[in-house]
Formats: structure tokens, sequence, C-alpha cells
């Protein structure tokens, strides 16, 4: 990697973590001259490539597995055994489809979960209503 | 920060995630998509999955010189000889339906230490590991481990003298990687089932080393579920 093309890297590395984890600007949706390349390039850049942003040294952890955050991730894989996506596609709509915010906001099985229910929407397996309607459904199971 | 690892107490009895979680199967065993059958079978073959395999390969691998040839060269292939098939063992029978099948075997030398990451999302070698740490899959490792190796490593409590390499594999959707370490002091003579004991899925990702005595991955906070699902 040339000094200009690393320079160039760091630079958009800087950039996209001004993007998080939400844009704090005086102006939203700005015209154009507001907008610099190097912010566009930092705007368009797929949610999930973060290898080499900066961020602060954490505590790791283990973790506890969530009944749902288990039965998420079984109905992805037979989502997918049964033809209903493939990993192309579900990967995208994971890792890139759901944007910075979902990204980052929500926890890793919670943007699995959003996007196996948009994919029967999405490829009409089922309605908005029907999905709206089970949801309800299944609240009132906890009343 | 006394109770942070203690799960929040919840002001509703149920998450809109467990929700949400519910009504996507329904519908999809409703619609006919996939059977309840097939998430109890896929569920089960879930429970078949732990770092096992993989650390009972690496042990192989310091007890025959041939085998750690084949691993290095075809690590789906080695397999086979620690009970993991990549195609025919899955509920499909035609291999993971994330569509992977490549599994790499970086051995570490005295002057070089491998760590795997998956950059771009959180590819992992499920079959022959099992399931991913939560701390795998966090933003945070990802985003520095391929730039700051060296500093994260520390924070796991593996300091890398300077005049060793470290490289850090970075996982794809095709491609996955287990390190094999080097096999440590002090245990000469011991048997395959010895050895494999001191390989843990810390050092197979290649955040931690092996140590005669040491079976376990170093302790750390567990951060507790709200609804727990037991393995």
């Amino acid at each position: 990697m040339s000094e200009a093309t690393r320079k160039r890297v760091l630079n958009h590395l800087d950039y996209v973590g001004l993007l998080q984890p939400a844009i704090h600007t005086e102006t939203h949706a700005p015209s154009p001259d507001e907008v610099t390349n190097d912010q566009y390039r930092a705007y368009t850049r797929p949610s999930h490539d973060i290898g080499g942003e900066r961020d602060v040294s954490i505590q790791w952890e283990e973790k506890e597995e969530e009944i749902w955050e288990h039965n998420t991730f079984v109905t992805c894989e037979v989502l997918a055994w049964r033809g209903v996506w493939n990993a192309e596609e579900r990967r995208r709509r994971q890792n890139v489809d759901v944007g910075q915010t979902q990204y980052l906001g929500l926890p890793y099985y919670g943007r699995w979960l959003l996007t196996a229910a948009l994919i029967l929407v999405d490829k009409q397996f089922v309605t908005l209503t029907e999905l709206h309607e089970k949801i309800d459904e299944v609240s009132k199971r906890y009343e | 920060m006394a109770d942070k690892h203690k799960a929040a107490p919840m002001v509703d009895e149920v998450s809109e995630f467990e929700i949400l979680e519910i009504a996507v199967r329904e519908l999809a065993i409703e619609k006919g998509l996939f059977t309840q059958e097939d998430h109890n079978a896929w569920t089960d073959y879930m429970h078949t999955l732990s770092p096992v395999p993989a650390a009972r390969l690496v042990a192989k691998a310091w007890l025959d010189p041939e085998y750690k040839k084949l691993a290095i060269e075809d690590g789906v292939k080695a397999s086979l000889e620690v009970g993991i098939d990549w195609v025919k063992q899955m509920p499909t029978q035609f291999g993971t339906p994330s569509d992977y099948c490549n599994l790499r075997v970086m051995a570490d030398t005295p002057t070089l230490k491998h760590v795997v990451v998956c950059t771009l999302c959180s590819c992992y070698p499920r079959p022959i590991l099992g399931q991913s740490p939560e701390w795998y899959r966090t933003p945070n490792y990802r985003r520095r481990l391929v730039r700051w190796p060296r500093q994260v490593l520390s924070e796991f409590g593996l300091q890398i003298p300077d005049d060793v390499e470290v490289r850090v594999v970075d996982s794809n959707q095709k491609t996955r990687y287990i390190v094999m370490p080097e096999r440590p002091e002090g245990t000469e003579g011991w048997t395959e089932d010895q050895l494999t004991e001191i390989v843990t899925r810390d050092c197979l990702i290649g955040v931690a080393l092996p140590k005669p005595g040491k079976t376990a991955n170093d302790p750390r906070p567990v951060r507790k579920a709200l609804k727990p699902y037991g393995h």
C-alpha cells in the first residue's frame, strides 16, 4: 500500500468513526455543497465494513444466549436450508441493508431477526398485515 | 457498575425480540416454508457442536507430522479424521446453508503467531468449533484486531514478543480458519486425549496459547441472559 493510499484509508476510517452511532449535524439532509467527497465516501460505505476503525479498549465478555437468540439463529439457517434465501442475499440484508444505525444499535441476533421477518414480506410469503396480526396475536398471549 | 453483569430488571415481561421471533417462526411454519421438525433437527445439530473436534485436530497434528501436513493442505479432509464431515453432517446433507466449506488451518511457528477475525461479519468455522463467542462478534474486536493486533491480544492476556510476527487472518463467507498453536513445553509423552484437553477454543481462535494444566478459557465476566437458552 502506498503512503498516499494509506493516508486516504486512515482518513476514511476517521470519517466513518464520526458517524457513530448517530449523525449529529446542524443540518440534516444537507444541500450538496455541504457534503465533501470524504463525507460522501463515509456515508456510502457498507455498514459492516468496519475493519481498521478506531475504538476504545473494552472488557471482553462471554455471554449467555437468550432463547430467542438461539431460535433466531436456527430459523435463519432453516430458511436457507429450505431455499427461502441464499447466503449472499441473507448477508446483504443482515449486514448492509439494515443501515448504520440499526447495525450498530441492535443486538447481533436482533439484526438477524428483523431481516428474517422482512424476507418473508419482501418475497411475498406473508403480507405486512399478516405479519402485524401475528405479532399482535403473539403479544396477547403474554397479556 | 457493580451490577453490570446482572440482567437488568424488565418492566415488561416479554421483549419485542421474543414476540417477533415467535411470530416469524410460526408464520414460516404456517406458510410451509419449513416444518417444526426442520427447526428441531437444526437445534439438535447445534447441540452436537463444540470446539473439541478442532482441538483434537491440533492434538493429532502435534503427534503426527503426516497428519499435520494434511491439515495444513486440506482442512476439510483432515476434519474427517476427527469426526467432522463438512458436507454430509448437517441436516441439509449438502453442507452449511451459509454456504461455506473451506477450512484453513494456520500453523504457528516460533516466529509467527496467527489470530482469527471476521472484519465484515462474524464468520466462524462452526462445524468444527461450535458457536462463536460474543466478543468475537463485537464491532470492537472486528475494528481493532486488524490494525492493533498486539494491543488487542494483550487485553486477552497474551503478550507477543516483538521478534514474533503477528498475522491476522480475516475470515470470509467461503473460508474459515482455526489456529494451530505450537505444542507447549511440558507435554512430552502426552496422549492425544491429554493434548486435546489443553487446546481451548481461545487457543483455536488465536487469542490464547495452550499450557499444561490449563484446560479452560481464561475467566471473563459473563453477561447473563434474561431468559437463557440452556445448551
